[in-house]
C-alpha cells in the first residue's frame, strides 16, 4: 500500500480511497473542529437554504483526500502542501471517493506534485466535492 | 452590500492554543483516519488538523461589523494549507490571522483569509489560505 518515491512516474495514479460520509460522523467532525454551523446538522435549516439535507463540512471531505494522501506515503508528515477548490457538496451516506496523478517528481527534495480530487456518483452523475486541487507529498 | 475593501491587510487578535492529545484523537476518529501516529502518547496531528486553530481564530473575521459580511450567504470556496511540520500534542501555538484579499467575480465576492501559526519559538508551522465566497453581494 506505502508507496517508495524510487517507484513513482509521472502521470501514476495514487490508490483512490473512498469512504461513506455518515451523519454521526459529521457531527463528531463538528465537535472536534469546532464549526458548529447548523448547515452540518440541522435538517430543517439547511432545507432553508436550498439543500435538501445537511451537508459534509468542506474541511471533512479535504481531511478525507489528505489521509488519502498520507496513507499513499505511508507517513502523516509528508503532506508539505495541499490546496483544494470546494466544487460541489456531499449529502449524507453518499460515497466519496479521493484520488489523484502524479504531475511532477522533484528527487532532489524527493516530492511529489500530484493533481487531486474527490469524486462521487450522485443519480448516475459524477459529481466531484474537490477539483481543481494540488498536492505536494515529500518522500523519507 | 459589498464587502469593506479597506480592510485587505488588517490583521487581528493573536489566539493562543496549546494541542491536548485527546483532541487530537478526537480529531482523528472524526474524519475516520485510523493511522496509530495519532494515537501515541505523544501524537502528531492529522494536516488537516490546523483547521481547529482556523475556526478558533476565523470568527473575529467573519464577524467584524467594519467588513459587512452576512454569514449566510457564504459558502467555503478554497482552502490551502503549507504544513512545514505536522503539529504535535505539547506544542504551544499562536495563530494571528489577517484578511489577504476582497475581491470581485461575476455576482460573487471571495474574501481571502491567512492564518499564520506559529510554535513556541516563533517559527512559522503552517499558514492556512481560507477563500470564502459571499454569494450574490458584489456592486454590480
Amino acid at each position: 500500500m506505502t508507496a517508495s518515491f524510487e517507484g513513482l512516474e509521472v502521470g501514476q495514479e495514487i490508490p483512490v480511497y473512498s469512504k461513506v460520509v455518515k451523519r454521526e460522523d459529521v457531527k463528531a467532525y463538528a465537535d472536534a473542529s469546532g464549526d458548529q454551523n447548523p448547515l452540518h446538522q440541522d435538517d430543517n435549516f439547511a432545507r432553508s437554504v436550498g439543500f435538501p439535507g445537511i451537508i459534509a463540512h468542506g474541511m471533512f471531505t479535504m481531511a478525507h483526500l489528505a489521509t488519502a494522501l498520507t496513507r499513499w506515503a505511508g507517513d502523516p508528515a509528508a503532506l508539505k502542501r495541499i490546496k483544494v477548490q470546494f466544487r460541489a457538496v456531499v449529502y449524507m451516506d453518499e460515497t466519496i471517493e479521493a484520488g489523484g496523478t502524479i504531475a511532477a517528481l522533484d528527487p532532489g527534495t524527493r516530492t511529489a506534485t500530484v493533481d487531486v480530487w474527490v469524486r462521487l456518483t450522485r443519480a448516475g452523475e459524477e459529481e466531484q466535492p474537490i477539483k481543481n486541487a494540488q498536492a505536494e507529498v515529500r518522500f523519507a | 452590500m459589498a464587502l469593506n475593501r479597506e480592510l485587505i491587510g488588517k490583521e487581528y487578535g493573536e489566539v493562543e492554543f496549546d494541542v491536548e492529545r485527546d483532541r487530537i484523537v478526537q480529531f482523528a476518529d472524526a474524519i475516520g483516519d485510523d493511522d496509530a501516529r495519532y494515537r501515541s502518547e505523544e501524537p502528531v496531528a492529522p494536516p488537516t488538523f490546523p483547521t481547529v486553530l482556523q475556526i478558533a481564530t476565523g470568527g473575529q473575521i467573519v464577524l467584524d461589523p467594519e467588513l459587512g459580511l452576512d454569514y449566510s450567504r457564504v459558502v467555503h470556496g478554497e482552502q490551502e494549507y503549507v504544513i512545514e511540520r505536522p503539529l504535535k500534542a505539547g506544542d504551544h501555538l499562536v495563530a494571528t490571522p489577517r484578511i489577504a484579499d476582497i475581491f470581485a467575480k461575476g455576482p460573487n465576492e471571495f474574501l481571502v483569509t491567512e492564518t499564520m501559526i506559529r510554535d513556541a519559538s516563533g517559527e512559522v508551522v503552517v499558514r492556512g489560505l481560507s477563500t470564502l465566497i459571499s454569494r450574490g453581494t458584489a456592486e454590480r
